[in-house]
């Protein structure tokens, strides 16, 4: 027997020759024979079995396990030699396949006592069944839970089906193996009274559906159904991934695609084409993989020919896209899948078309020679040896830009965009500049205006204020009384018959005032006939609040002393002093309202001095005057005026009365009242 | 109603219509079988013949010479091939008598084959004598037609021959590729050419993955590349 003179680890072709003797080879496991011959011997064998009846049982079964002792004893030194012969099955199909089968068989009728005693120590996530649970919830909420639980069952047979075989078999085994279970299921499916509802679109998806989570599972297992050990098919994928590198060189032109590598939309296709290629690696069962096959062809489609593309130009293109893309584990992908794919759908059908062309492709690349780029060998030699690093097209480096150009086109039209963006609010900015400018200059002028408007009225206040508590504090202030400023005071209230020397008295008083609390140098600006309320008004504006708080407080604290005040200074105290006193007593309720009037009055004569302008501004004038003066003056001379004058200035305002009709209330309404109670307290 | 489901692989040299041949077709079938997304390249169809229905798969493959030797991948399994030729091209007869002879030698079981040669239009340009091409066609069993994928003439009659054919051969058993089986009561089958892609309802096991077929000497089909 052959394997008795196995130890020498040397195998003559002999040796591995049929015991027959006819030219086919043999095989240990077929106890030497040729697989025609075993399979006569084995059908003599069970015909003898069957006429001696079931008495020899007990014999044949120690047969079988001396057998099993050679085979495995065997097994190990020609696992090689079969494994070569794995790889040469491919092309000759008929002869070795059918030994193979026969060997296979032979193997599964041994195995299936030895992996009785292997325990079942595989378990498989729970997970996986729920995961199947909810998909099948969402892909066919109408089934009946039947079928659900149905599935569920098979897919747990199937993976651990596949799993207790994996190390046992080799792969087209296993494959084979996975294919009938396959089937198994369809059969079911046919036979069993749960799917007679079940239309057969419904059953296509359902064994698509049962195939999915069983290769899933099984994809992430290690060398069991991906690769698979016993295979070499890692090696293949580091060759191939070597053989498309050092074929970067390859473009357009060498396969003669119709690819117009500056356009950016072929661009855009080839590197769609390119990334489902690359995701192929990253679905899991057959069905994902074949889907981004289906995509990347499509992609390829359109990018080959802007009519309905034909396979003359599928192809080249499809080739170049692999070429480009150089997938990762692309050998063991397509293994994958024409091994464990469900047999029906890889054979037809659109997914199966283009996967046909993705095998074609990869076999092209293996097999490329200078003859099928139709180029010259010396050439092809001359590329070929050149580095990979070096190697490549124009092609490839606008490809190999693809990725960076793509970018640096989405980066220019974000900045274009923001360039846009900028603009727009550079313009709106200037906008909001001029508006801000126009609205300065308005506000200047109304500031202008308004300060035009509001003059020196305000000014006297704060004097009087601080002349009060200097004046009360010290005497000094007094000691400027050239005051020559002009203020429209109320002066000449205080004395109605001879309002030309009251007000020559008052803006003495005021003079000082003026003097003491800004400056000396403005009190000389303030000429009688000069003294434009905006001057003062300007200064007057500024430090109105500053100067407005201690006046207040002063106003409120020094109630009396103001009206003691005019008596210290020397030189008012003489003419005020008289009035002063007789007013305090009277009526200050009374006498408010008379008194607005009798400023005005007063003001008539200061009018046309201060005013040479126009008669609305010196209304305007008047109005804050007023307000002023009726502040101001009521703590000391609204005080005085009212009682006495009132009548008198009733009469002259006779004369003024348009003037003083639209002034007076406001001016009534707004100042006195704060101030009167203090005015009434003082007195009292 | 019987149906059956084909392959058919479109084979000829490069330039001698291919891809323009099952462009027409599919141009004229169009609206009523294929779905449009698919390219050229791959379509399906299904043509009613008497009494049955036949779904038909067509592959295209590219003709150009340096892809010649990735034939195999197209042919597998498949049920019937179109040879085309162009009639004012010896050439592209000849390289016919070549894929014949290499589809005799690698297809192990019987495919319904049809010669195509094409562009009858350009008849005063013609190369490949009618008779000789006719004489050929039968010394191999296969039909043989003359169409102008310009003109739009005979192509319809290819793919119904073909049909026809396949009827003929599915009927006769010997095909183990070829799928048929009876549609299911509630399939009516004019409901289903709206659907061209459902394929394979409640289909025969195939006995490619059989072990037993294989066992007793029938040829297997290798699913790898």
């Amino acid at each position: 027997m052959i394997t008795s003179k196995m130890p020498s680890l040397r195998i003559d072709q002999n040796d591995l020759k049929c015991k027959n003797g006819c030219d086919y080879f043999g095989n240990p496991q077929w106890q030497g024979y040729c697989s025609k011959c075993h399979r006569e011997q084995m059908q003599r064998q069970r015909k003898a079995e069957k006429a001696s009846s079931f008495t020899s049982t007990l014999p044949r079964s120690d047969q079988r396990k001396s057998e099993r002792g050679l085979k495995l004893s065997s097994h190990a030194s020609f696992s090689k030699f079969e494994e070569k012969r794995l790889r040469q099955s491919e092309t000759l199909k008929k002869t070795n396949l059918l030994k193979f089968n026969v060997f296979k068989k032979n193997i599964t009728d041994d195995h299936e006592i030895s992996t009785e005693r292997r325990q079942p120590e595989f378990k498989i996530p729970t997970a996986v069944f729920e995961g199947m649970k909810a998909d099948f919830r969402v892909r066919f909420p109408s089934f009946p839970p039947q079928i659900d639980r149905d599935a569920r069952g098979f897919v747990h047979t199937f993976i651990l089906d596949v799993i207790k075989w994996a190390a046992i078999m080799n792969v087209d085994e296993l494959s084979e193996r996975v294919q009938k279970q396959y089937q198994r299921f369809m059969k079911h499916m046919e036979t069993s009274q749960h799917y007679a509802s079940v239309d057969s679109d419904a059953r296509e998806l359902l064994i698509d559906f049962v195939e999915k989570h069983a290769m899933t599972y099984l994809h992430e297992l290690p060398s069991i159904v991906f690769s698979p050990s016993g295979t070499d098919d890692e090696r293949q994928d580091r060759a191939m991934s070597e053989r498309i590198q050092q074929l970067s060189w390859v473009g357009e032109k060498h396969l003669e695609c119709k690819l117009d590598r500056n356009n950016a939309e072929c661009r855009r296709l080839l590197y769609k084409a390119i990334s489902e290629l690359l995701g192929m690696d990253a679905a899991r069962w057959s069905g994902a993989k074949l889907a981004r096959v289906r995509r990347c062809a499509r992609h390829v489609l359109r990018l080959a020919a802007p009519a309905p593309a034909s396979a003359d130009d599928l192809l080249p293109a499809l080739i170049l896209a692999v070429l480009k893309a150089n997938p990762p584990r692309l050998i063991s992908n397509i293994n994958y899948v024409t091994r464990f794919c469900n047999a029906q759908r890889l054979m037809t059908g659109e997914g199966g078309y283009y996967f046909t062309n993705l095998c074609c492709a990869v076999s092209f690349i293996q097999n490329m020679t200078a003859e099928s780029l139709s180029m010259d060998k010396k050439e092809f030699d001359c590329y070929m040896a050149m580095p990979a690093s070096i190697g490549g097209s124009a092609w490839a480096a606008a490809l190999s830009l693809c990725g960076a150009t793509r970018e640096a086109e989405e980066q220019s039209a974000l900045a274009a965009k923001l360039l846009e963006q900028t603009k727009e609010i550079q313009r709106e900015a200037e906008n909001m500049a001029n508006n801000a400018a126009t609205f300065e200059e308005q506000i200047a002028k109304k500031v202008q205006d308004v300060l035009a408007k509001t003059p020196l009225e305000i000014k006297p206040r704060r004097e009087l204020p601080r002349l009060r508590r200097e004046g009360v504090g010290s005497a000094p202030p007094p000691t400027t009384e050239p005051g020559p400023a002009r203020t429209s005071e109320p002066p000449a209230l205080l004395n109605e018959p001879s309002v030309v020397i009251d007000e020559t008295e008052k803006l003495n008083i005021l003079g000082f005032e003026v003097v003491e609390e800004r400056s000396p140098s403005k009190s000389p600006q303030l000429d009688r006939l000069s003294d434009l309320k905006q001057s003062s008004s300007t200064e007057l504006l500024t430090p109105s609040p500053m100067v407005l708080t201690p006046f207040d407080c002063r106003s409120l604290d020094e109630v009396l002393t103001p009206d003691e005040f005019p008596d210290n200074i020397p030189g008012l105290s003489d003419v005020n002093y008289d009035i002063d006193l007789s007013d305090f007593s009277a009526d200050t309720s009374l006498a408010e309202d008379p008194p607005a009037p009798d400023r005005r009055r007063t003001f008539d004569p200061f009018a046309p001095q201060t005013s040479k302008d126009s008669y609305k501004l010196l209304e305007s004038f008047d109005e804050f005057s007023i307000v002023d003066n009726a502040r101001e003056s009521d703590p000391y001379e609204v005080v005085h005026r009212p009682d006495p004058f009132g009548s008198v200035l009733d009469n002259d305002e006779g004369r003024a009365s348009i003037l003083d009709d639209s002034g007076s209330p406001t001016a009534a309404c707004l100042l006195p009242s704060p101030i009167q109670p203090q005015n009434s307290a003082k007195p009292t | 109603m019987k149906v059956i489901e084909a392959k058919i692989v479109v084979l000829g040299s490069q330039g001698v219509g291919k891809t323009s041949l099952v462009v027409r077709y599919i141009g004229k079938m169009f609206s009523k079988h294929v779905s449009p997304t698919i390219g050229a390249s791959f379509f399906t169809c299904n043509i009613s013949v008497e009494n049955a229905r036949v779904k038909l798969q067509v592959w295209d493959t590219a003709g150009q010479e340096r892809f010649r030797s990735m034939a195999p991948m197209y042919y597998r399994n498949a049920n019937a091939a179109l040879l085309v030729f162009d009639i004012t091209s010896m050439q592209s007869f000849t390289a016919i008598k070549g894929w014949v002879k290499e589809l005799q030698s690698n297809v192990p079981e019987a495919m319904v084959l049809s010669v195509v040669g094409n562009k009858s239009d350009l008849e005063s340009l013609r190369a490949v004598p009618y008779n000789e091409a006719t004489q050929y066609a039968a010394t191999i069993g296969a039909a043989y037609c003359e169409t102008s994928a310009l003109h739009d003439q005979g192509i319809e009659k290819v793919f119904k021959n073909t049909a026809i054919s396949l009827l003929q051969l599915s009927s006769s058993n010997l095909v183990s590729s070829l799928r048929s089986y009876d549609s299911t009561e509630e399939k009516i089958p004019t409901a289903s050419t709206t659907n061209d892609r459902a394929t394979h309802t409640a289909k025969v096991e195939l006995p490619a993955w059989s072990i037993d077929s294989i066992a007793h000497g029938e040829p297997q089909k290798n699913m790898c590349c």
